[in-house]
């Protein structure tokens, strides 16, 4: 059993400590919310307010009105709310598909060595790309992925049982997916329209989904990684002595362990998601429009119209604050040492 | 495992292929659609030698005695590195491949400090994205760093503080940079004040190139300090309590936990975090794009910024080959990062 | 795990991934917007007609255009009145500003067709009707007695909506600079506003540091948005247009029409970056980060004595909830010069009755520029024949008189007039708050410039945007930064624009610059 009292004197802070922390703690509480702050002031006021001079203080030193409210849930309605809708469904979902494909390949890539050789890797890559370009060229993209997958698993069936390449270990993976990354997504914006419009899927969530996903997973798969390597391996060896199969001690021994970086990655590709603007724009136009795309269409032929600009964006971090306060919980000591405890 | 390498391999794969032959040639509009032709490897002369040279490495002026005294740490440093893989007995192929590097490194240097610690001499984009995500990812780092350890403490409040730090990493980055340009306006913006009152009336830091700079750094510092301390505070909670507390009872001091304890556990988790901040960095173009749209001048220009203005005009020609050119800077600098320190501290890479 | 059947095993997973991902895209509905084209029961949908005389329920159009309120605001409050005239459905989608351009191409080069007509800048035709991709409406606007053709300003009908003698676009707003001052303060000090760009500089210097709004404090002379990728190009063509054209709209203003030479390296470009970078010195001190939006707000708000715009003063100017110069505004032709380049030996030379046929009286040759060109629509050439007359007729609707003259006189519509009929009575301006005396001055400037023979027409060849976008205003944004002397900058303009030039083909790019002046060979 452990001791509260002592602990409880050990590890808190001393008084001037303490007040130190504090002053830090604010200062930048300061620096975070100020502009937000800011952001708030200027959706209650008229363009005429902001353009002559900065006013700090609703009700003391300018009349507030709600008028730039007024216009985006009246006057734009439908412009507005089939954004929103389409920002929380491709973000919630890219963020949940995104966690569970990439926690599990964190897990495989800490538990497991994988030896994958290059031919084959080279194989798939070129089937894929094969595919891709028939699809570009304008064949029935249906016919073209399922034959293109044929094809791979025939030849790998085949020739592929006689590549003798040098075997690539885990972390070449895992630096591959990461890689992926660094392209710019002004490089790949104009081809992956044209894929998802051979496949038919622009202006629709899937397109998004499917997108959010893919340049999500290698964060995630970084991430959870390191999270998972903390996690003690003795726990699983005997839960595995116990007889438990390996999906099982990844569901009830890992992932609770591994709660408070789940969280965090959760948080993080949600938020990227919800933000995320190029990509957005160019996949979709009436239908599946998300919000960033509303916000930066504040910025027209008159300048960017900074009042109708901070409502949006006041709307926009709303239901992400939600959640952040909703989850923070779990970022939290008890569950984690509860967890190890077992 | 399989799906997520599945997915991302569907998805980037044809991009990647793509880009890389648009930047071997130039679009134009036809009857059918838009027409490919191959023009070989022009896009990449005209941005490394030819009329976009000063646009995108800067313009080169003889060093001042500052930047010739960086530049000679710079190779002291690696040529010391270099000796003490041959005398470590590193294999032909790893010498080879360590003496290439180290000569991409000093290269890039030396271009750095004619380009920067130069009279007359002026970044291009190249430089002026290496100092964006340099400069941004320490004081990130060390901010989030700090911010989440004060945020462990024991301290009413703290769950206040947990979310109130989260928040500007959830407001959208086109978001932010029109933000920034409202905070950073010195006609009507709410410093105005401010400045007013230190007598500063006439001042505006986005028509001096370092002004601009800062201006762009701390907006990118500002939304994403909260990567850094989300993910390490996930980290610090992660941490054994006890070890901690038994290193405490036993008269460590704070500071000796730090160095000793606190700060090992974090490594492999900072080094990840680090990475994918520095890949993340690399590609910064909301804040300058809309701040000041890179000006003045070319000075807040990023390489991808460079890229999206000649993608927007239809040049995918020359943006994608921006865009590879920034790949393959990136891949140096994360290769070489992964290589020499993330492999130091952590088993898993 | 085993080589061979973790990879198997990969194939597998991947597999049942997409075929998951063609389940659900094949349940989802198609998002393609081309409608069938339903059998209408007007056997004939001549252009002809009057909307109302024509039925096309059942058809749908979806118009690509940017997001507002300007423009798209009159397109979308008038879709359901044009619905209930004729039938058609008119669905209006709006992306960001900056991405029209990017977002019409990538649709249409690609193929995917979603939009079937577009509002846009028709400075962009030069891209779009060499590749074919806009519908030639020439003959349905000849004979459409609802449009009524012939009101429209001679310069946007036979310059901005033509192309090569083809008609490609209806205007539907008019769109070139103006300079705008502050009436009230230049009146009691007895200073004339500005003829010359001469002048225009000694006004600015004059009050540069003046309080002009009462609030004590010191206020800018001159404000022109100078931030880099926003108007730089346009204004500086506003300034150098009256010392390089002075023989009409078709000499053109950017190359020369016999081996495309640009014309940026000269006396007259020279002076023009100067007189720019001199009217820094009397605009705010962030003027080169500054917006257009940004100088509208500094200049309604009482804190600048000269400003260059567009149209959009004169109607934001009397909106009370953006303006504190109500009734104080006025405004007049962008100022010209007395100088004019000599296209044989590139040096100014004085104006006289040869060399600028067309200065008034006062021997100052003016040249407003029509920058953009105003907001126009057009059609999709891929469009299915009955959506292209539903478009079509949506299109007219809306830019004939009984609409539009109502329009323009809305601030937030975004459309300037443009039509001749639009200037002859003030009272739908007094109607919409603005002083007679100040309807008068405004429409006198208005029309003063657009009655001008020597109106810059933009430069619309292919490739405009790279030209414009990235060369000269990347230059002028360094000139203004002090990276690039003078000098500098006009080699580096010149240079770029002589190789991108010869990349696209010299002749190809002589030819398309010569169709847009309407230059006949």
């Amino acid at each position: 059993m452990r001791n509260p009292f002592r602990r409880r004197s050990a590890l808190d802070l001393s008084p001037g400590a303490k007040v130190l922390s504090y002053v830090l703690l604010l200062g930048w509480t300061f620096v975070v919310l100020f502009p937000i702050y800011w952001l708030a002031v200027t959706s209650l006021k008229l363009p005429i307010q902001v353009n002559s001079g900065p006013v700090f203080f609703p009700f003391i030193d300018f009349q507030p009105t709600l008028e730039n409210w007024r216009y985006i849930f009246v006057d734009l309605r439908n412009d507005t709310v089939r954004p929103y809708i389409n920002t929380v469904v491709v973000g919630l979902s890219s963020a949940i598909i995104a966690l569970a494909l990439g926690s599990s390949a964190a897990y495989a890539l800490v538990r497991f060595h994988y030896r994958p050789r290059i031919g084959l890797i080279g194989l798939f890559a070129g089937c894929v790309l094969l595919a891709a370009v028939a699809i570009g060229l304008g064949a029935p993209w249906q016919i073209v992925v399922v034959s293109a997958l044929g094809v791979f698993l025939i030849l790998a069936q085949t020739i592929g049982r006689r590549f003798r390449g040098r075997g690539l270990g885990n972390s070449d993976i895992a630096f591959w997916l990461i890689s992926q990354r660094m392209l710019p997504p002004v490089a790949v914006v104009i081809p992956l329209y044209v894929l998802f419009q051979r496949v038919g899927l622009l202006d629709t969530w899937w397109a998004l989904i499917i997108t959010y996903v893919a340049t999500n997973l290698p964060i995630v798969v970084w991430l959870m990684r390191d999270y998972f390597s903390t996690v003690p391996v003795e726990l699983e060896e005997s839960a595995a002595v116990d007889g438990a199969s390996p999906y099982r001690i990844f569901r009830s021994i890992v992932i609770p362990v591994a709660v408070p970086g789940l969280v965090a990655t959760f948080l993080f590709v949600l938020v990227f998601a919800w933000n995320e603007y190029l990509l957005a724009l160019f996949l979709s136009s009436a239908n599946a429009q998300t919000l960033p795309i509303t916000v930066a269409a504040q910025n027209a032929t008159r300048g960017p119209q900074w009042w109708y600009m901070s409502v949006l964006i006041m709307i926009m971090i709303v239901p992400v604050i939600l959640m952040a306060i909703a989850l923070e919980r779990y970022i939290s000591r008890g569950i984690l040492v509860g967890a190890v405890k077992g | 495992m399989w799906p997520a390498l599945a997915v991302v391999l569907f998805l980037s794969i044809f991009p990647l292929v793509v880009s890389l032959y648009l930047s071997l040639s130039r679009l134009s509009f036809a009857k059918s659609g838009f027409e490919i032709t191959f023009i070989g490897p022009t896009n990449y002369q005209t941005l490394l030698f030819g009329g976009e040279r000063t646009h995108f490495i800067g313009v080169l002026k003889t060093p001042s005695p500052i930047g010739w005294a960086i530049f000679a740490v710079v190779v002291v440093l690696v040529g010391w590195a270099f000796t003490r893989a041959v005398r470590g007995g590193v294999r032909p192929l790893g010498l080879l491949l360590r003496a290439i590097g180290g000569l991409l490194l000093v290269g890039l240097i030396w271009l750095f400090v004619q380009a920067v610690f130069a009279p007359g001499g002026r970044p291009g984009t190249v430089f002026v994205t290496l100092i964006y995500v340099f400069i941004g990812l320490t004081i990130q780092y060390v901010l989030g760093l700090g911010l989440a350890m004060l945020a462990t403490q024991r301290l009413p409040g703290r769950r206040f503080f947990r979310v109130v730090f989260l928040l500007p990493m959830m407001i959208t980055p086109v978001g932010v940079g029109y933000m920034f340009q409202m905070l950073t306006d010195t006609s009507k913006g709410p410093f105005l004040p401010v400045f007013a009152a230190l007598g500063m009336e006439g001042f505006t830091w986005v028509t001096d190139p370092w002004g601009a700079r800062i201006a762009v750094m701390i907006g990118d510092i500002w939304q994403w300090t909260p990567f850094m301390f989300i993910v390490l505070l996930a980290a610090l909670e992660g941490l054994d309590v006890e070890v901690t507390e038994a290193a405490l009872v036993d008269g460590a001091s704070r500071s000796q936990v730090f160095r000793y304890i606190t700060l090992p556990a974090l490594l492999p988790v900072s080094t990840t975090i680090v990475l994918i901040r520095m890949i993340e960095g690399f590609k910064i173009i909301d804040l300058p794009n809309i701040l000041t749209n890179g000006g003045p001048g070319t000075a807040t220009e990023s390489m991808t910024l460079q890229a999206f203005i000649d993608w927007r005009t239809f040049n995918l020609g020359r943006s994608a080959a921006t865009a590879y050119l920034l790949l393959i800077l990136v891949t140096i600098v994360a290769t070489a990062y992964v290589n020499l320190v993330r492999r130091r501290v952590t088993t898993t890479v | 795990m085993a080589k061979g059947r973790s990879l198997k095993g990969g194939g597998l997973l991947a597999s049942v991934m997409l075929v998951a991902v063609a389940c659900t895209s094949a349940a989802s509905p198609s998002p393609s917007p081309a409608p069938s084209a339903a059998p209408s029961a007007a056997a004939s949908a001549s252009a002809a007609a009057s909307p109302s005389g024509q039925n096309f329920s059942g058809v749908s159009v979806t118009v690509l255009t940017f997001t507002g309120p300007q423009i798209a605001e009159p397109l979308q409050r008038r879709a359901p009145d044009f619905a209930k005239l004729t039938g058609a459905d008119i669905k209006v989608v709006t992306v960001p500003f900056n991405e029209l351009y990017q977002k019409i191409l990538t649709d249409i080069a690609t193929g995917t067709n979603a939009y079937q007509a577009f509002v846009f800048d028709p400075q962009w035709m030069g891209d779009f009707v060499t590749p074919g991709y806009l519908e030639d409406l020439t003959d349905r606007v000849k004979s459409d007695p609802v449009l009524k053709w012939d009101d429209i300003g001679a310069f946007f009908r036979d310059f901005s909506a033509t192309y090569q003698g083809k008609v490609y676009t209806i205007p539907l707003d008019g769109d070139f600079h103006m300079v705008y001052y502050r009436k009230d303060i230049l009146d009691k000090d007895g200073v004339k506003p500005p003829a010359t760009w001469d002048d225009y500089l000694a006004v600015a210097k004059q009050y540069s540091g003046k309080d002009l709004n009462g609030d004590g404090q010191p206020d800018y002379g001159s404000c022109i948005s100078k931030k880099r990728g926003a108007q730089a190009y346009w204004w500086i063509t506003s300034i150098a247009g009256p010392y390089i054209q002075a023989k009409g709209t078709n000499e053109g203003a950017f190359f020369t029409t016999d081996n495309m030479t640009p014309l940026v390296k000269n006396e007259a470009f020279a002076r023009a970056l100067d007189i720019y970078k001199e009217s820094t010195k009397y605009g705010p001190p962030n003027e080169s980060n500054l917006d257009v939006g940004d100088t509208r707000g500094l200049f309604t708000s009482g804190r600048c004595a000269l400003s260059m715009d567009w149209g959009d003063i004169g109607t934001l100017a009397i909106d009370p909830a953006t303006s504190k110069v109500q009734d104080k505004v006025g405004s007049i032709i962008t100022p010209g010069a007395k100088q004019i380049l000599d296209r044989s030996t590139m040096k100014l030379v004085p104006c006289d009755q040869t060399t600028c046929p067309n200065m008034g009286s006062d021997g100052v040759n003016h040249a407003p520029f029509a920058a953009y060109g105003g907001w126009s629509g057009a059609i999709n050439a891929k469009a299915d024949q009955k959506v292209k007359d539903a478009a079509y007729a949506f299109l007219a609707y809306m830019s004939a008189p009984e609409q539009s003259n109502v329009d323009v006189t809305i601030g937030k519509t975004g459309f300037n007039p443009y039509r001749t009929s639009q200037f002859s009575s003030t009272a739908e301006w007094v109607k919409a708050g603005m002083s007679e005396a100040a309807a008068k001055d405004y429409l006198g400037a208005i029309e003063t410039s657009l009655k001008s023979p020597n109106m810059i027409l933009d430069l619309r060849i292919p490739k405009t945007q790279e030209y414009q976008q990235v060369d000269l205003d990347k230059a002028l944004a360094q000139f203004l930064a002090g990276e690039l002397s003078r000098d500098e900058t006009m080699s580096q303009v010149f240079d770029a624009w002589q190789s991108l030039t010869d990349s696209l083909g010299r002749d190809k790019q002589l030819e398309a610059y010569k169709n847009s002046l309407g230059v006949q060979r």
